[in-house]
């Protein structure tokens, strides 16, 4: 079998096995005991807000047009305990408020400089909190579609491995 | 007793595997192209080759937490959840802890497989001959009983398997690390290649080379024909293969024994004992508990291969008894559940790479390097006895690094789009000595769901594996500091027995039925036509991986099973 038969038949017998459904149903069908923060959508909207300033569109898109709301929405609910979620959900709705009290608005009604100083503020007086959701974010978004695909290299069947090539002018790191 | 004739004849097979991983695939395939039928026996579910890999093809955002476990999954697995075999990808490939019953006197993890294939599909296909260093070990340390075998004696079929499995290597002649029939080697990163030579220059007698690994580099004619492709350097190789690249049941063993039309594969079927016939001296054949209805079998045969991966093995034979066993089939010597073995390992040091900045690399490795035992050969002595080698390699760290801790932002993000700095590690890999007073048993008061009596571990690391960890560590930081590695720390994160899944012994192989189990042929000393060819039979552990071990030793013992079974003997 030489490589492009067999990827079209790994492709062949995947694809006629895992259709969409299936495939969102093959993991995660745990969740954690219904013992978990209940996330508004304000909330999840803010966390997108917030991400996007951790990693913002540049040259790529950045975390919000990822969706990487979803994976820290989902990450928190389901792979940490409960007192972790709390703390993690009063830090987001403390951001928030202290965007009202020093603009006057909240977080997401804030220009760009304004939000950068908000989540720089958060580096020191809430270190935990920026930490985990600068965390949650990078992996969210290095590991989304957009991420992988379009600021990093994604090759996901590389066919072939060579330790020791030179690094090309302007090259971005592998996705994987 | 009531006598169905018909379906008596149809539950009566040549031969019986128990087990379907590396030993059993192996049984079975050798067993059916000589013309045994052939019934296989596996507790786990059904793993179609290709089609039941369903995260194998699967993009990291097509998953749900890029790997972590839930804190379900941690709380309902509090045991396979101490390390990272078990997570979100590989989730449906072992059993549930709440399945998986035992006991600890002192700690032991016992990672368990689910799946018709067992342990080949998620194996880590470090693939290493033993030597006659380690065949003659025992006997020259004084140590626990002498092997009853020489490498002469497993040699050909070293040779003969991995002809068939694929293994990728370099030659080195070395008398402690035989060469295998190799398939092309892997490339090294450029911090392996200068690290190597360095090594080599401040080191006479040790050397680096690249791991040997049961993936097809370049397959041979004999493997594209079982329907097998090159290696896609994907490194997903724990979530099953779908090209077939790497050795394992569903790849290269079971296709062949299906072919031959004379294999029966029972996934979901406990085998819990033995069944031994007194007038006849022979076991006749086993009891199954179908893993879901819990309805009880029994299915016959004139020869019997246990490949239920160590423990799982012995636990049966444990299980097995009668008059004439009343401690356990083939227990006469009292060895069974006694001299248990892994490797220890988790320690060894790391450090970064200076320099290589404009060198990457194309593709993904699944596997690293190789330093062989050095220790206690030739003049080498220490003040323990035997070895270890490392296994490690370098990297280059992509976005998962930790850039300043603080920053974010535009800056930052564009920092993480770019490669970032190349590490090298090592990570020793110990022999661990066979101590009688390391052992598993059964308490048959307290009974899993399919009634199995719990397996209870009783085994620790001892002071000559205290000792040989202080040189794992110490030379291995010594090694990297004098090739040039910068920031060398060394780490010793524990190391528990079963950790390393190299579950050995329990069943040993011995010349003297009054001290081991087996004979030199895998055949246990008081019961002919009953073999044992997984980890349990292991007299002693080398500190080299042990499955192609198992994949010869199981090809021997199947041809000599055959040879015995024409000749009358079995």
């Amino acid at each position: 079998m030489n490589r492009r038969d067999a990827i079209q038949q790994v492709a062949l017998l995947l694809g006629t096995m895992i259709s969409a459904p299936t495939m969102a149903g093959v993991l995660g069908q745990k969740t954690n005991l219904g013992e978990s923060v209940l996330v508004s959508a304000e909330q999840e909207a803010l966390l997108a807000e917030v991400a996007d300033v951790i990693i913002p569109t540049t040259s790529t898109p950045g975390a919000k047009a990822a969706g990487v709301e979803k994976f820290i929405v989902r990450v928190m609910r389901d792979c940490y305990p409960k007192e972790d979620q709390e703390a993690f959900y009063t830090g987001l709705t403390k951001l928030n408020s202290e965007s009202k009290s020093k603009f006057g608005k909240g977080f997401s009604e804030l220009n760009g400089t304004q939000k950068i100083e908000m989540v720089k503020h958060t580096t020191s007086n809430d270190k935990p909190f920026f930490l985990r959701m600068k965390e949650l974010t990078v992996t969210g978004y290095f590991t989304s579609e957009i991420g992988a695909k379009q600021a990093l290299e994604y090759l996901p069947i590389p066919g072939r491995f060579e330790g020791c090539v030179p690094l090309k002018p302007g090259q971005k790191a592998w996705a994987l | 007793m009531y006598l169905n004739i018909d379906s008596q004849k149809e539950m009566t097979y040549d031969a019986i595997v128990i087990g379907s991983g590396v030993s059993g695939g192996w049984a079975a395939k050798e067993l059916t192209e000589k013309g045994l039928r052939v019934l296989m026996l596996e507790k786990g579910h059904k793993l179609e080759h290709v089609s039941g890999y369903e995260n194998a093809m699967k993009d990291p955002w097509q998953t749900q937490y890029n790997g972590r476990l839930t804190m379900e999954q941690k709380e309902t697995h509090p045991k396979l959840s101490r390390d990272y075999p078990y997570n979100e990808m590989t989730e449906k490939y072992w059993m549930n802890d709440s399945d998986s019953l035992y006991k600890e006197v002192k700690r032991f993890d016992w990672y368990r497989p689910n799946i018709v294939g067992g342990k080949s599909i998620m194996w880590g296909r470090q693939s290493y001959r033993l030597s006659d260093i380690d065949f003659e070990a025992n006997l020259k340390d004084g140590v626990a009983v002498d092997w009853p075998i020489r490498y002469k004696d497993i040699a050909p079929w070293y040779s003969y398997v991995e002809k068939i499995a694929g293994i990728s290597g370099e030659k080195l002649g070395l008398p402690q690390l035989p060469d295998s029939e190799f398939l092309p080697p892997m490339d090294m990163y450029c911090v392996e290649k200068e690290v190597r030579k360095r090594i080599e220059k401040n080191f006479p007698g040790r050397t680096m080379t690249i791991g040997r690994v049961a993936n097809l580099s370049k397959p041979t004619t004999v493997q594209i024909n079982n329907g097998r492709a090159a290696c896609q350097f994907r490194n997903k190789c724990s979530l099953g293969c779908p090209f077939g690249a790497y050795f394992s049941t569903q790849s290269c063993t079971l296709p062949p024994a299906v072919k031959t039309g004379r294999l029966t594969l029972r996934p979901e079927s406990v085998v819990t004992n033995l069944i031994y016939d007194e007038n006849k001296k022979k076991a006749t054949g086993v009891r199954v508990i179908d893993a879901v209805t819990l309805e009880e079998k029994i299915y016959n045969a004139g020869l019997i291969f246990v490949c239920g991966s160590a423990l799982g093995t012995t636990a049966i034979l444990l299980n097995s008894t009668s008059n004439r066993f009343p401690n356990g089939f083939g227990n006469d010597s009292g060895e069974l559940g006694h001299n248990l073995m892994d490797h220890h390992f988790r320690v060894g040091a790391s450090g970064t790479w200076e320099g290589d900045e404009d060198k990457y690399y194309f593709g993904r490795r699944a596997n690293g390097i190789y330093i062989p035992r050095y220790r206690n050969i030739g003049n080498d002595k220490r003040d323990y006895l035997r070895g270890f080698g490392y296994q490690g390699g370098g990297s280059r760290s992509g976005w998962q690094r930790n850039v300043a801790e603080l920053s974010f932002g535009a800056d930052f993000k564009e920092e993480l789009t770019k490669p970032g700095p190349w590490s090298m590690g090592l990570g020793g890999f110990g022999e661990t000595l066979p101590y009688h007073e390391n052992k598993m048993y059964l308490d048959f008061k307290e009974k899993d769901k399919w009634g199995m009596p719990l397996v209870v571990f009783d085994a620790e690391l001892k002071e000559n594996e205290r000792k040989m960890r202080v040189d794992m560590g110490n030379d291995a930081a010594e090694m990297l500091e004098k090739a040039g590695v910068k920031n060398v720390k060394i780490n010793d994160r524990g190391s528990w027995l079963g950790m390393a899944i190299h579950e050995m012994g329990t069943a040993r192989m011995g010349r003297d039925p009054k001290t081991s189990v087996l004979n030199g042929n895998n055949q246990v000393h008081a019961c002919k036509n009953v073999f044992v060819t997984d980890g349990a039979c292991m007299t002693s552990a080398s500190c080299v991986n042990p499955s192609l071990t198992y994949m010869a030793l199981t090809a021997r013992a199947a041809d000599f099973a055959v040879k015995e079974k024409k000749k009358g003997n079995i």
